[in-house]
């Protein structure tokens, strides 16, 4: 048993051979494989290599370009980096010097700052944090600022960045502005209360000026002729005109008050409260031809507005047969009345001048000169104009816009 | 008709001569007390044989103005159901209301004629003349 077989041995190298063929073959194979693996590797490297470049200058644009200021800070609060809008904000560069963010910041705001700062450190970040920093030269901006932390892989703090927007100017802006509104809502009161103070001090004397003088009439009645009586009614005629002059001054200042909560308003009651409100001559007839909308706004001042129109022409008018006629109707986004009458009517030369306060194309005994510049005051108060046309002795018409409001 | 008893509180002069002409010309038997201001009138109050049936009221007056009389005399639980009427200038709606919410009878509105002015107070001491009034 000692002696081995030649060709047992021969087929045991041969087996060997096969096998060792065979490892070879599965080496080579993964070799293959794992270059392969290398190449994908490598390439997919590269490609995240020049995503991440990408994205690096994409960054460093972003921070140069910025047009807010960008700071960067430790946990600690000492500045990393600033853009340049920072650097020109605040007057520092932290290359080149120290810079702690304790110094950016007004003292009066310091708790202020140190609450906002916690809120960002347990948070993440924080948003509209508005408050007074410091720059390098003294000055003091107010700055509106939205901050976030930054964290490692490990979800450590590592770092804060803020963007910082200097808003100074507009909030100086937004400051003149109500103080502007409020010097002018004071000043339009006081015109108010000057306007009635004034009208009813001026009130008090006409009407004791009326009764004195109607006492002297009763009083001397059979001693005084019939120059002196005349005399004494124009008197009185004055002192009446000058009533209605206070009156109108009254109600064309009293347009101007604070308006009442808009309502809704139908012109159809409005006018016909109007026609039964003021005295129309049997030979006077208003025809309204159309039905009239409901707008919003205030009564009292539409009232004025229609009432100003129907009552002049009324007054003024020198036919036989008086008409005034009411249309309306829908243009856009307006509604357009228009009231003719067929009275004396308006020279051309006035038809600018009757809607300016004081003025008359009329004789001045029957008219103050403020109806119609009330009219036109109301009118471009609702979005509206207003123009007359007018044939002498045949009639005026005025036409009327009033712009329709979103109920 | 009743005599009324009428305090008129009212600053100006020519309108206190024109409230007692109208009384005598048409001999109303009034029994009238006149008052410059509310502080006046709160004086004239404070003698009770002085209580009047009707208090006639200006608004803008020296001193007390009608509203802060009109106050006085609300917080006054002797006083405060004496009718009063104001004789203003203003017809404005914020005066009424304030007027009407204190507690008024009535609001006449001065006219400018003296002829408008007779008529109004006629109506008014007619009308009182024959109302029942209570008296604390």
């Amino acid at each position: 048993m000692g002696e081995i077989k030649p060709d047992i041995l021969q087929r045991a190298l041969q087996r060997e051979k096969a096998a060792r063929k065979q490892a070879e073959g599965i080496l080579e194979d993964k070799s293959r494989e794992l270059y392969n693996v290398a190449q994908e590797l490598k390439t997919v490297n590269e490609q995240l290599e020049s995503v991440l470049a990408k994205k690096s200058s994409e960054l460093q644009g972003m921070f140069h370009n910025l047009v807010d200021a960008y700071v960067l800070m430790k946990v600690n609060g000492d500045i990393l980096e600033m853009n340049d809008a920072a650097k020109e904000l605040f007057g520092y560069d932290p290359k080149n010097e120290k810079l702690n963010v304790i110094s950016l910041i007004h003292k009066e705001d310091i708790n202020y700052a140190m609450n906002s700062f916690q809120e960002l450190v347990t948070e993440g970040f924080f948003t509209d944090y508005v408050a007074r920093a410091v720059t390098k030269d003294n000055g003091v901006r107010i700055v509106h600022i939205n901050g976030s932390v930054i964290k490692d892989k490990n979800n450590e703090v590592i770092a804060a960045q803020g963007i910082v927007r200097d808003i100074t100017s507009q909030i100086e802006a937004q400051q003149l502005k109500e103080e502007l509104l409020r010097n002018l809502e004071q000043s339009n009161k006081e015109l108010n209360d000057f306007a009635h103070v004034v009208s009813h001090d001026l009130k008090s004397p006409l009407r004791s000026m009326n009764a004195l003088i109607t006492w002297f009439k009763e009083d001397y009645e059979d001693k005084l002729d019939e120059g002196a009586m005349k005399s004494f009614d124009s008197l009185l005629n004055k002192i009446e005109k000058m009533d209605h002059m206070i009156d109108g001054i009254l109600s064309y200042s009293s347009i101007d008050k604070n308006e009442k909560e808009k309502q809704k308003v139908n012109l159809n009651k409005i006018v016909s409260d109007i026609l039964e409100m003021i005295f129309i001559p049997e030979t006077f007839s208003v025809n309204i031809h159309d039905m009239l909308p409901v707008v919003m706004g205030d009564k009292f001042r539409f009232q004025q507005l229609f009432q100003n129109i129907i009552s002049n022409a009324i007054k003024y008018n020198d036919k036989e047969k008086g008409v005034l006629d009411i249309k309306c109707r829908e243009i856009g986004g307006f509604w357009e009345f228009t009231l003719a009458d067929n009275g004396p009517g308006i020279p051309k030369a006035y038809h600018r001048k009757i809607f300016e306060i004081f003025q008359t194309a009329q004789d001045k005994t029957k008219s103050t000169g403020i109806g119609l510049s009330i009219v036109k005051k109301i009118v471009n108060m609702y979005g509206g104009e207003v123009q007359v046309s007018s044939e002498e002795n045949k009639g005026t018409t005025f036409l009327f816009t009033l712009k329709k409001t979103s109920k | 008709m009743r005599n009324l008893k009428i305090l008129l509180i009212e600053d100006d002069e020519i309108e206190r001569m024109k409230f007692t002409r109208v009384l005598k010309k048409n001999n109303y038997a009034c029994k009238l007390e006149e008052a410059t201001n509310g502080e006046e009138a709160v004086e004239i109050l404070e003698d009770e044989t002085k209580t009047p049936d009707l208090i006639l009221l200006d608004l803008n007056m020296p001193k007390m103005n009608g509203i802060e009389f009109l106050k006085s005399l609300k917080s006054n639980s002797q006083l405060k159901y004496v009718p009063v009427i104001i004789l203003s200038t203003s017809n404005n709606h914020q005066d009424l209301k304030r007027c009407y919410e204190e507690g008024i009878a009535g609001y006449l509105v001065k006219p400018l004629k003296y002829e408008d002015y007779v008529e109004k107070i006629k109506a008014l001491i007619e009308y009182w003349g024959k109302n029942e009034l209570i008296s604390v």
